[in-house]
């Protein structure tokens, strides 16, 4: 990811700071945002979440470092990189006397004429077309979050900054959500940038993200490094009849890169891609040990958060990087 | 950002502004509310004793609605009108939202200013139409205002209220919260102009007052009923009046391009 080139790039941050007085609410930021991606913002509670993403739409001046949008630098080029950016601060917000529809033709104003044609599409898309002439007061939080949404698409985004995007919804409305969020990346190849404090959000959602405590980002990458501790490990679970054996017959075996006996039988680190997995299942049985499971160790990034927080609590300074 | 972005911009505020019912209701309440009582009242005290009391209508009864509506209930129309211009899109939490369109925040402010004054001349001109309707109906044979005094008076009525509400708008986008500049903008037009423009020991510095500036380019004569008797030339009552533009203007953009949003 260090590679790549600006245009490459949704996101792009160096040494990025804001200073609330003596306070640095984001410290020396370096982030990097692969286009075409979902990418989590993670942290706990007053991490700089918010203050990060207000700093890159411009809602408040960085007190030092730089920051590109979609190539253009931030602030000097900001209108021609926030053309084709969508973003939600915070909660999202309304004109509550105005109708839903209403509200985004004022966006549409401000955003320009080809605008007005998205509203109807923007609508639908966010499965508003119905209730799109009801004033916003009488709307619940889920479809002020869709007509949100659709505000953002006004914009036909390249690049979606969400801000902590599913508070306030309920297990349906988070999972719509969430599939709203994939089909934008898969499908139309837009980018989301998700700020959460919610770890299973990002791991449901999100391809890779940067994991943000105390202003600093602490540690960025996809999302399976980031969980398996900043290499892709392929590690497997083993159930076999006699794991002595087993362990003799893969001693050695190029095929492992790490073993161990363990309750479920044995722990392996396969030195290859996933699919050596069935080259390992050949070699056991052809050692004439019975395999009863081969399981693949899904490492969670609630496991690899709470080591990385629990770390920085112990020694405040420790940073780590994680190339993607 | 060109004309026709400019011209939408201004229109989907407007749209915001008319849409305000609560807003919109209480402007035309103070715009018509008083002319109606007004003329109600003194057609009622002419009719039971003509030689006491003119008429309602004809020359006098225009000239004192003009003063109702161009000096006293219009302007707090336009104050109503203008400080929900200024300081609406801040309250609402949307201002955010207008900011990251990239579209530029002076901008932002400077569509606020033609849609506020578009929606208060509509309501100014709808009791400037009640206040010629009453001139008209209760004449009683009395003189009545010829066209080019009429047009006048619209036209004062249209100076005085649209130079207010402008400056609502600025000192809205200011303080960024409407009840605040209601407050101060109610309290300065209500009690505190007429306090300044009547201390004499304050001299010529009392031309600053905008109310006053204002009056000079009224077509008929506020006399004492103004709430003083200050005389001014028409290049300083001009010269205070695009002053207190200006500075307000220039305040709300300012602080609209520089807030956090």
């Amino acid at each position: 990811m260090t590679n790549s080139t600006a245009t490459d790039l949704a996101i792009e941050t160096t040494g990025l700071t804001k200073r609330f007085g003596e306070r640095a609410a984001i410290d020396g930021i370096d982030l990097r945002v692969p286009r075409g991606s979902a990418f989590g913002f993670l942290g706990p509670n007053g991490a700089g979440k918010t203050t990060m993403i207000r700093t890159l739409l411009g809602l408040t001046h960085a007190s030092s470092g730089t920051m590109h949008l979609l190539g253009h630098p931030v602030p000097l080029e900001r209108a021609q990189a926030l053309e084709r950016v969508g973003a939600i601060v915070e909660e999202p917000r309304f004109h509550m006397h105005l109708t839903g529809r209403e509200n985004l033709r004022l966006v549409a104003a401000v955003r320009g004429p080809q605008t007005h044609a998205r509203i109807e599409p923007a609508l639908a898309r966010v499965g508003l077309s119905e209730r799109a002439g009801d004033k916003v007061k009488s709307y619940s939080m889920g479809m002020r979050q869709r007509l949100g949404v659709a505000r953002c698409l006004l914009a036909d985004p390249l690049l979606l900054i969400l801000d902590e995007p599913t508070n306030g919804l309920d297990p349906g409305g988070i999972q719509e959500f969430r599939e709203m969020i994939r089909a934008m990346v898969e499908q139309e190849g837009r980018t989301v940038f998700i700020s959460s404090h919610l770890l299973d959000e990002v791991e449901k959602t999100c391809d890779a993200a940067a994991i943000v405590d105390r202003g600093k980002v602490i540690t960025q990458g996809a999302i399976a490094e980031l969980a398996g501790g900043g290499v892709a490990r392929n590690e497997l679970i083993v159930g076999v009849d006699d794991p002595e054996r087993a362990l003799a017959a893969l001693g050695g075996s190029e095929l492992v890169l790490e073993m161990n006996r363990s309750e479920e039988g044995l722990r392996v680190v396969l030195a290859g891609p996933p699919q050596t997995a069935a080259q390992l299942n050949a070699a056991l049985v052809g050692a004439g040990i019975a395999v009863m499971r081969l399981e693949p160790v899904r490492h969670s990034l609630e496991q690899r958060f709470l080591e990385i927080t629990s770390r920085l609590d112990a020694s405040p300074t420790d940073t780590e990087e994680v190339s993607a | 950002m060109n004309a026709t972005i400019a011209a939408q911009m201004t229109a989907a505020d407007f749209l915001k502004l008319r849409k305000r019912r609560g807003t919109l209701i209480w402007a035309l309440v103070l715009a018509l509310a008083p002319l109606l009582i007004f003329f109600i009242v003194r057609a009622a005290q002419h009719s039971s004793s003509p030689l006491a009391h003119p008429a309602a209508g004809g020359v006098s009864g225009y000239t004192d609605a003009l003063r109702l509506l161009a000096m006293f209930f219009g302007p707090l129309a336009a104050i109503m009108i203008g400080t929900d211009a200024g300081a609406g899109d801040v309250s609402a939490g949307v201002f955010r939202d207008l900011v990251v369109t990239g579209r530029s925040r002076v901008g932002l402010f400077a569509s606020r200013v033609p849609a506020a004054v578009g929606l208060c001349w509509l309501v100014i001109g709808a009791g400037w139409a009640l206040a010629v309707l009453g001139t008209f109906v209760f004449a009683s044979g009395s003189p009545t205002p010829d066209a080019a005094l009429l047009a006048n008076g619209l036209g004062f009525a249209l100076l005085s209220t649209g130079v207010v509400c402008a400056v609502a708008v600025g000192f809205a986008s200011l303080t960024a919260s409407r009840p605040a500049a209601l407050t101060v903008l109610i309290g300065w037009h209500l009690v505190a102009s007429p306090i300044l423009a009547n201390i004499s020991s304050l001299g010529s510095s009392r031309n600053l007052v905008l109310s006053q500036a204002i009056g000079h380019f009224s077509p008929v004569n506020l006399g004492d009923r103004r709430g003083t008797t200050l005389t001014m030339s028409a290049g300083v009552a001009l010269i205070v009046l695009v002053g207190w533009l200006l500075l307000f203007t220039v305040l709300g953009a300012w602080r609209t391009r520089t807030m956090d949003a």
